[in-house]
């Protein structure tokens, strides 16, 4: 019994009138405080994985378990972290942040002093009352992982949080990704087609197949943190993974 | 705006005055046909004088904006409706595209026989001039939502009402102000073409009072005071809040 239970999830979509098979029996269980990456190729359906598990789209087959229940909707122990961000325009920083919690129907008090602990914990004080269309990518990013941490879920989901990103900007966040991660203890699943990313990240790292979308192989990645992009420790893992995925992404 | 563009506007527009003087002066037509400048600024003067301009702009303002408020308040609701409920769209949504097609002037009889020659009688003309327009705007603002919003939103813990005030009207908010600017270029023309026929107070009234005394300046100063209060709401009001909405929204 882990966090969250994937059991045989399987998943189709219309294609030209005709049933395509997206994903062919998850079986996945993430322990809790586990950094789990997915990487795969893309249309492997690894996203679509992500999105069932935050209860945005409902399996054909199969089962998500949150501590052992079982799940059919969205919620806020699920926190998902989109590819864009989908940060609100209208509403500054601090408001981004903080607009689970207003839902929630936390008072203003409490919610400026959970919202400064993470603004504080992500660099972003001092741009509380910016505007969307005054970040750059990284700093949007930024916002968007404090805007999941605040609502302190049981699992955070990140869609290729990063993949928008220059390469410096992107080696920083790895890097404290994985300090959030040592801090807060959260179970994260980190979907990404880029292995030296999933490396540097994953407690554990899942292969996926091309279309149909299975789970082909899974690595430890047993190596000290805070983990950096220079390490070429971490290259004979990329290689192992490499190995596995370059057939998929070639079919 | 640069001062090269506004000099022009200034030359552009006391060539347009001095043309009307020159062709008043040359007597081609008698005064009571083609009034002069002047003649137009005397009576406009009178109104200020006599107050009876201030009541007639503020009779039809005080309509306007009661129309308008109502349009937008059911201009909101029947968009966001007709966007979220496919049924709605496809019952009501048909049938407010076929109701946008009447001009609101065409509704004046409907709304005398109804109502009489009273206010709400030519509040319900604005009403039914502006709704359509916001209403289909606000469905095409909220159909045109990045569906990431919404989910983040409902992933959060948003439930339906929460969604609708905290993300769907926010996030529809650059076609939504443009529902409430084509309601208002609505609303005005509905206001003093009803006023006109009920010839019950305000601007239109004023028009309609100018024909029947045959005072041609009277009808022309009242048609550049309505002219001027377009461009004063178009120009300042809206550019004002489009300006702010495009940038904070990102998109200029």
């Amino acid at each position: 019994m882990g966090k969250l239970e994937s059991r045989n999830i399987e998943k189709y979509f219309i294609h030209d009138g005709k049933p395509l098979k997206t994903l062919d029996g998850i079986d996945l269980n993430v322990e809790d405080g586990e950094f789990v990456c997915i990487v795969g190729p893309s249309g492997c359906g690894k996203t679509t994985f992500l999105r069932i598990a935050a209860g945005l789209e409902k399996p054909d087959d199969g089962q998500i378990l949150l501590d052992n229940q079982p799940l059919n909707n969205t919620g806020p122990d699920r926190i998902m972290v989109f590819q864009e961000g989908a940060l609100f325009p209208w509403l500054n920083v601090q408001d981004n942040v903080e607009y689970g919690l207003k839902i929630a129907g936390i008072p203003k008090e409490k919610r400026n002093q959970i919202s400064h602990r993470y603004l504080d914990m992500m660099q972003l004080t001092q741009f509380a009352t910016s505007y969307t269309y005054q970040l750059s990518t990284g700093m949007k990013q930024r916002v968007a992982i404090a805007r999941a941490l605040v609502m302190e879920p049981d699992v955070l989901l990140m869609d290729e949080p990063f993949a928008a990103l220059d390469a410096q900007t992107r080696d920083l966040l790895l890097v404290e990704m994985q300090l959030i991660w040592q801090k807060t203890k959260k179970t994260i699943i980190f979907v990404t087609h880029n292995v030296a990313e999933a490396v540097m990240l994953g407690t554990r790292v899942l292969v996926f197949t091309h279309r149909p979308g299975r789970i082909k192989k899974e690595f430890k990645i047993d190596y000290k943190r805070p983990r950096i992009s220079e390490d070429e420790n971490l290259l004979p893992y990329q290689q192992k993974i490499l190995a596995e995925l370059r057939p998929e992404v070639k079919k | 705006m640069k001062s090269s563009t506004l000099a022009k506007k200034i030359g552009f527009y006391a060539m347009i005055i001095i043309v009307w003087q020159g062709l008043d002066s040359a007597d081609i037509w008698p005064d009571n046909i083609f009034p002069s400048p002047v003649d137009v600024v005397e009576d406009l003067a009178y109104g200020v004088a006599d107050a009876s301009l201030f009541y007639g702009i503020g009779t039809s303002l005080l309509r306007l904006i009661i129309g308008l408020s109502m349009a937008i308040a059911g201009g909101l609701v029947l968009g966001i409706f007709m966007a979220r409920v496919e049924t709605v769209n496809q019952t009501i949504g048909s049938l407010v595209l076929g109701l946008q097609s009447i001009p609101s002037i065409a509704w004046v009889p409907l709304a005398i026989l109804w109502f009489g020659l009273t206010d709400t009688g030519i509040i319900f003309v604005v009403v039914i001039g502006a709704i359509f327009a916001v209403t289909i705007n606000t469905y095409t603002g909220v159909k045109n939502i990045n569906p990431s919003y919404i989910e983040a939103a409902r992933n959060m813990g948003a439930k339906e009402g929460q969604l609708i005030t905290s993300i769907l009207i926010p996030a529809a908010f650059p076609f939504i102000i443009s529902g409430f600017k084509q309601g208002w270029a609505f609303a005005w023309r509905g206001v003093i073409g009803a006023e006109l026929l009920f010839s019950f107070l305000g601007l239109g009234f004023l028009l309609n009072v100018g024909r029947q005394l045959n005072d041609v300046s009277q009808v022309i100063a009242i048609m550049l005071v309505i002219m001027g209060i377009g461009i004063l709401v178009d120009g300042v009001v809206f550019k004002k809040i489009e300006d702010k909405v495009m940038t904070r929204w990102g998109l200029r």
